[in-house]
Parts: structure tokens; C-alpha cells; sequence
């Protein structure tokens, strides 16, 4: 089966129609986990490859660097070798559409309250064990209910649903980059923001042609140790580290989120490097989310991380200079505000992710003046 | 190297262990090691197939008949699952002549044919290799996985999945049905690979030749515990080019293989590649680096024999 604009725009519509609500009452019915064949849909040749003799190819999107036979994918599981061309199997092939408020993805500095369309796709370059969306990011494509929803579509439904922002979000958008870029020109065009939540995972290259399109990127950074990230999640530090220095350079709009697992990476030292790096690489303004861990898919034997421990890190990442530090998955900490670096000030009052107060002038702190970086308007 | 036994080691050695006594006494005698062969041309007729699948259960087994060997295998009470490799497509998967033969033999056994079922990981690629869908009805069944997993991974070595419920609670038999082919990264990809189609996320598992990945596979108690026995179609074989179809490297091998020890059927494999391409003037699978090492980490975990000197190979 081929899938005609009639098609397209009929299962666009359903889906315009439904993103709200739970998914189960959704009119729309998704194409893959439906009655499609994903191999019926038209794969688009990917980007960032080469040819090798063999009809084997070999990625250059993400530093696993796979090169894959013919007939096989990646390790992403959404990129597949057909005959010696590499196509990407997920481009407009949405398996998650939601409205969030951007406070969720977390952005703290990025128009505090509104809202931002997120979407993803099957798949992820790295096996985080304690990844929250593994029903979605270790599955490959034909195994999780999709709907086909092109940038455009994607574009439209945000505007319908009075996002500002879309967001590339809870799988892995380095693996779904054409789509990520796409989306991201089709929302340039409508003023809409675009917005990136990774985990860093990319190769340079790639990393640096599609930041020009993007309001802001956000960056899980796993740990600071090469240990954690080979025993961990299956891949290396040094790459993660270089991407944020990239995007940092690039001049978009960057935060960096860390998740605390007790006992893995949660040690004061750890916070002490991480925080020292990022000032002395990145600038002591970045901001830096501290965030709790909670017992999921392999990682279900250990516990959610102690309060206590969240605010050890935050207070020796402070102690060290960084100017902006947060504490997330701790509803009504004093974590979740924005404070003055100037005059100690809360400029941003939140609770969860809602915006109680937002006392910001001009991006600027109204007591003392001082300018708060961030996408303010 | 030492190999400290985990718990999960012990849980895969017992699983390998209750292979054994399914299989009997008389299965036992034989011993591991054992690959019993039989002719078969790339463009058999029917009862070739037949002949062939019972000549090679039988050599592997050291039973006097076919009969008694796969009445040793299976009993009535069991779901047989068949699960074939059919990357490959039409021209590089079992043919599904040999798998209606090996599905007549179980059927022999006593097991009913709607306790049957040829399996793959999509009903699509079993089309595509030739197989004809059945759901319901009297005869023996053939449909996809598609994606009917687990809902929660397990983890078993160093391999985090959720399984096929084909595999974890339809079957309580397992036969794997290969070809025997060259693979890129694993080295060779017979019987023991092709249990990465009954996980969710084969395609994490690719690094390091896949190893120890598909022994890790294997060594789940739904793989090794229920698996009774390989059947490798080598009526073509590919020493080069795999694990898609790639005519260039396709050779005319005539065989078919089985054996209870799924660990010795691909060390036979394995031998069969290596000898078509020292015919060929090429360099072994070694000196490509990506000899099959999942092979012997298999056998270092007590699933079979993966020494390719110490096989006992039984043909005409």
C-alpha cells in the first residue's frame, strides 16, 4: 500500500482532532500497529551516510558509527540498509503527540508557561537502564502504534492547539534527525520555536547543521564518568561533552539535565566535576537541572533518589559558581525557581511543572536589574 | 579466563540440563557433539525433503529409525514451535518444502499439527520467503510474531529483552530451522542466530561479532530450555555476502543438517563456510575479525559442543 495525500491528510485530521486526550480515546487510528505495514510506507533515504563495498553502509549521524549490512538497521533500529542505500524509517512517523507545558521538557529559561508541541518517534541510539520511555525508545518502529504526521501536519496541529514551540522529545530525536530538521524549517515558517530534548548522542556534523534551525537544545547529560556511560547506557562521555561545547558555540539557547540514581552517579564529587566543567566549558549560566530517579525498567531494584541527595548536588553545583541550578521531579521545592543571581530575588516562582509567578521585566530582574539569559520573548 | 557462575548462569545451565532429560536416555548415549547430515539438492522434490529431515534427525540422534528419534524428541503434550531465519527472502531462507517434511515428522510423534507452528518475526517476511499464513484450522500453524512480546524486558547475560510469548508461553518445544550462511558481523548465522528474532531488539546486539549476545539469547530458559532440536537447510549455503541474499556468494552445499546439541550444528556450520571459502582462495572468517565467537562462549556456558575438531558429524 502507498500512502496517497487522501490518506496523509485523513489520518492527519484524526489526529488534529484527538492529541488532547488519552490515547485510547483518540478517533484517529495509528497507521503502524494498525492495519500498515511499516515496509508498505515510503522510507526516505537517510542523511549522514556512506557507502561501503558490500552493500554495506555506514552511519555518521551518531558516534556508534554502525555500519550496517544489507538487510539489516542500525542500532537506533529505525535506520535500515536496503540493497546498499540507507533509509530512515521514521521520517513523519509519530508514535507520541502531546501538548506539554515547555517547564516538562525542562526549559526553565524558555518562555516560562507556554506550551510546546512534543513529538517522537520508535527508537534510540544509546540503552539507557533507566530509560522512563523504553516502551517507545527501545522498540523499533513496526512495533509501537504510530500515526503518519508529516512537519507540515505536525506544524498545523501545534497552531490548532495554541503551542509556541514544538519538541523533539522522549525518545531520541538524533535518531529521527531529517524529521527533527524538516519539522524544524516548517515551524521556522510559521514562527513557531523548535525545540530538542537528546541525550547529546551525535556526531558533530550533523549536530551543527541542524542548531541554526533551533530555538533551543536540551541535553541529558548522563554522568561524568566513561564508566557510567559504557555500563550504563551503552555509550561513551567524550562525544556528549564535545556536542555541548558545539552548542554552546552555536549560540542556541542550551540547558543540561541530570538525573541522580543513587549510588551510580549521585556522589558530590560527581556534582563538583559536573559543575566545575560546565562553568569552566560552557559558561556559568547554563542552567542545570538535578533530577530524581525513579525505579524503572532495568534499574527497578534501586531506589528513588533521597530529597537530600538532590540538594547536595544542587548546593555544591551553586557553591561552585553556577548561577543557575535546579531540582526537578520534587514538586514545590524551592529547586524549581529561578532566583537572581544578583540579588537572590525568586524571579520565577513554579510548583511541578505550572508557573505560579514569573516576575521577570524585559528578561531582567526587576529588584536589581541584572539580565537573566534565556528566550524570554 | 575464569567465569564466575551467577545465578543467572545456574538458571541457564538447569534450562540446558532439562533439554537433556527430555530427550531421553537413548539421547543422552549419544552424546553432544553429534550432527547427523543427509543429501539434499538445491531443487529437491518433495519426498526428498521427507527422507532427508528423517535421515539427518536420525544420524544425530543414533536412533535406529526417524520415527523413534523424534518420538524421543517430542511427546503429545508439547507445543512445537518452529522457528525459521527467513532474512534472507526466497532465495536464502529454509525452503518451505523442508519445513512442511520436519513439521510431517513431529507430526509423527505424536504432537497434533494445531500444536505446530512455524513462526517467524513477521508474518510478512514469511510470505516473502515462500510460507503460506495459517492461523486456524486442523493443520499445523504458520503466522509472524509481529508484535506479540513480553511486555517487560528480562534480562538474561548481557542481552535485556522482552521475548516472543511464542517462546516464553505458547511453545513448550523449540526446533530452529537455519540456512547456512556467512554474516557480517557475526561471522556465520545458522541455528543459534536466528534466535534474535524471538527479541524485541535484535538490532542492539550487533557489536562485538554478537558476542556473547546470542549466546546470552540461547541460554534464557525459554531458548535453551525448551529447544529439542536444529535443522539446517544447506541445500544452498552462502560463504560470502551474508546475511542478505547475495548471489555472489552462493554455493551449491546439497546438505541437510540437525542436531540436538544446537551449539554443534553451527560449529558445523561454521566448518562448512570456512571450507567453501578456503576453496575460494579466501581469507577465514578469523582473519576478518568476525569469527563466530558467540560459538564457543555458547559452549563455555554448557550449551554444546562448539569445538569444530571434536564434532561427531553422521552422513550417508
Amino acid at each position: 500500500m502507498s500512502l496517497n495525500r487522501r490518506d496523509a491528510l485523513g489520518l492527519c485530521a484524526g489526529m488534529a482532532a484527538g492529541c488532547l486526550l488519552p490515547r485510547a480515546a483518540r478517533g484517529a487510528k495509528p497507521i503502524i500497529g494498525g492495519s500498515v505495514d511499516l515496509q508498505d510506507l515510503p522510507a526516505r533515504e537517510a542523511s549522514w551516510y556512506k557507502k561501503l563495498e558490500h552493500l554495506k553502509v555506514e552511519c555518521g549521524l551518531c558516534p556508534q558509527e554502525c555500519i550496517v549490512a544489507d538487510a539489516e538497521r542500525g542500532t537506533c533500529g529505525v535506520r535500515e540498509n536496503r540493497g546498499g542505500t540507507y533509509y530512515t524509517l521514521v521520517h513523519g512517523l509519530a508514535c507520541s503527540v502531546h501538548v506539554d507545558p515547555v517547564e516538562k521538557k525542562p526549559f526553565f529559561h524558555v518562555l516560562p508557561g507556554e506550551k510546546a508541541l512534543s513529538y517522537a518517534t520508535a527508537g534510540c541510539n544509546v540503552e539507557c537502564k533507566f530509560c522512563q520511555n523504553w516502551e517507545i525508545s527501545q522498540f523499533r518502529p513496526e512495533q509501537v502504534a504510530s500515526w503518519y504526521l508529516p512537519p507540515d501536519a505536525l506544524v498545523r496541529i501545534a497552531r490548532q492547539q495554541g503551542a509556541t514551540m514544538t519538541a523533539a522529545t522522549y525518545s531520541e530525536p538524533t535518531v529521527f534527525w531529517e524529521y527533527v530538521r524538516d519539522a524544524a524549517v516548517a515551524a521556522r515558517k510559521v514562527g513557531l520555536r523548535p525545540l530538542v530534548v537528546s541525550n547529546g548522542y551525535i556526531k558533530p556534523e550533523p549536530l551543527r547543521e541542524v542548531l541554526p534551525l533551533l530555538e533551543a537544545y536540551k541535553v541529558d547529560l548522563k554522568a561524568m564518568t566513561e564508566d557510567f556511560y559504557v555500563k550504563q547506557i551503552r555509550g561513551h562521555l567524550k562525544p556528549v561533552l564535545e556536542g555541548l561545547e558545539i552548542i554552546k558555540k552555536a549560540g542556541t539557547w542550551l540547558e543540561i539535565v541530570v538525573l541522580l540514581i543513587p549510588g551510580l552517579n549521585d556522589s558530590e564529587a560527581e556534582a563538583v566535576r559536573l559543575a566545575r566543567w560546565v562553568k569552566g566549558h560552557l559558561g556559568p549560566d547554563v542552567p542545570v537541572h538535578f533530577t530524581r530517579f525513579h525505579p524503572t525498567y532495568l534499574l527497578k531494584n534501586l531506589p528513588p533518589t533521597p530529597v537530600a541527595t538532590l540538594e547536595r548536588s544542587w548546593s555544591a553545583a551553586r557553591a561552585e559558581g553556577l548561577n543557575f541550578v535546579y531540582l526537578g521531579n520534587v514538586p514545590g521545592h524551592r529547586g524549581e525557581n529561578t532566583v537572581c543571581p544578583g540579588c537572590d530575588q525568586v524571579l520565577i516562582h513554579r510548583v511541578g511543572f505550572s508557573v505560579l509567578k514569573n516576575r521577570l521585566k524585559g528578561g531582567a530582574c526587576p529588584n536589581c536589574g541584572r539580565k537573566i539569559p534565556g528566550v524570554w520573548s | 579466563m575464569t567465569h564466575r557462575l551467577t545465578r543467572r548462569d545456574l538458571a541457564a545451565l538447569l534450562g540446558a540440563g532439562a533439554v537433556s532429560r527430555v530427550l531421553g536416555a537413548s539421547q543422552a548415549r549419544s552424546g553432544r557433539g553429534r550432527v547427523g547430515t543427509a543429501e539434499i539438492p538445491p531443487h529437491a522434490r518433495p519426498a526428498a525433503f521427507s527422507r532427508a529431515v528423517g535421515d539427518a534427525v536420525r544420524r544425530s540422534t543414533g536412533m535406529d529409525t526417524a520415527e523413534a528419534a523424534f518420538r524421543g524428541l517430542f511427546g503429545r503434550r508439547d507445543t512445537v514451535g518452529i522457528k525459521v531465519n527467513c532474512l534472507g527472502g526466497p532465495r536464502m531462507s529454509p525452503r518451505p518444502a523442508l519445513v512442511e517434511a520436519l513439521v510431517e515428522w513431529v507430526a509423527g510423534a505424536g504432537v497434533e499439527r494445531s500444536r505446530i507452528i512455524v513462526f517467524e518475526r513477521s508474518s510478512r517476511e514469511l510470505e516473502t520467503a515462500g510460507f503460506t499464513l495459517r492461523k486456524k484450522g486442523g493443520a499445523s500453524l504458520c503466522y509472524g510474531i509481529d508484535n506479540d512480546y513480553d511486555r517487560a524486558p528480562t534480562v538474561t547475560g548481557k542481552v535485556a529483552s522482552c521475548f516472543a510469548r511464542m517462546v516464553s508461553t505458547t511453545c513448550t518445544a523449540l526446533i530452529s530451522v537455519g540456512v547456512v550462511k556467512d554474516h557480517d558481523f557475526a561471522g556465520v548465522s545458522a541455528g543459534l542466530k536466528n534466535w534474535y528474532g524471538v527479541i524485541h531488539n535484535p538490532n542492539k546486539y550487533h557489536d562485538s561479532n554478537c558476542d556473547p549476545y546470542v549466546a546470552d539469547v540461547v541460554r534464557h530458559p525459554w531458548i535453551g530450555g525448551k529447544m529439542r532440536l536444529t535443522v539446517l537447510d544447506g541445500g544452498r549455503a552462502q560463504y560470502q555476502g551474508g546475511p542478505a541474499f547475495a548471489n555472489r556468494g552462493v554455493f551449491d552445499l546439497g546438505m541437510v543438517a540437525a542436531s540436538h546439541d544446537p551449539v554443534a550444528a553451527d560449529a558445523w556450520a561454521w566448518r562448512m563456510v570456512e571450507e567453501e571459502r578456503a576453496r575460494r582462495a579466501l581469507g577465514t572468517l578469523e582473519d576478518e575479525k568476525r569469527a563466530p565467537r558467540f560459538i564457543q562462549t555458547a559452549s563455555r556456558y554448557g550449551l554444546g559442543v562448539g569445538d569444530v575438531k571434536a564434532l561427531k558429524v553422521v552422513g550417508a
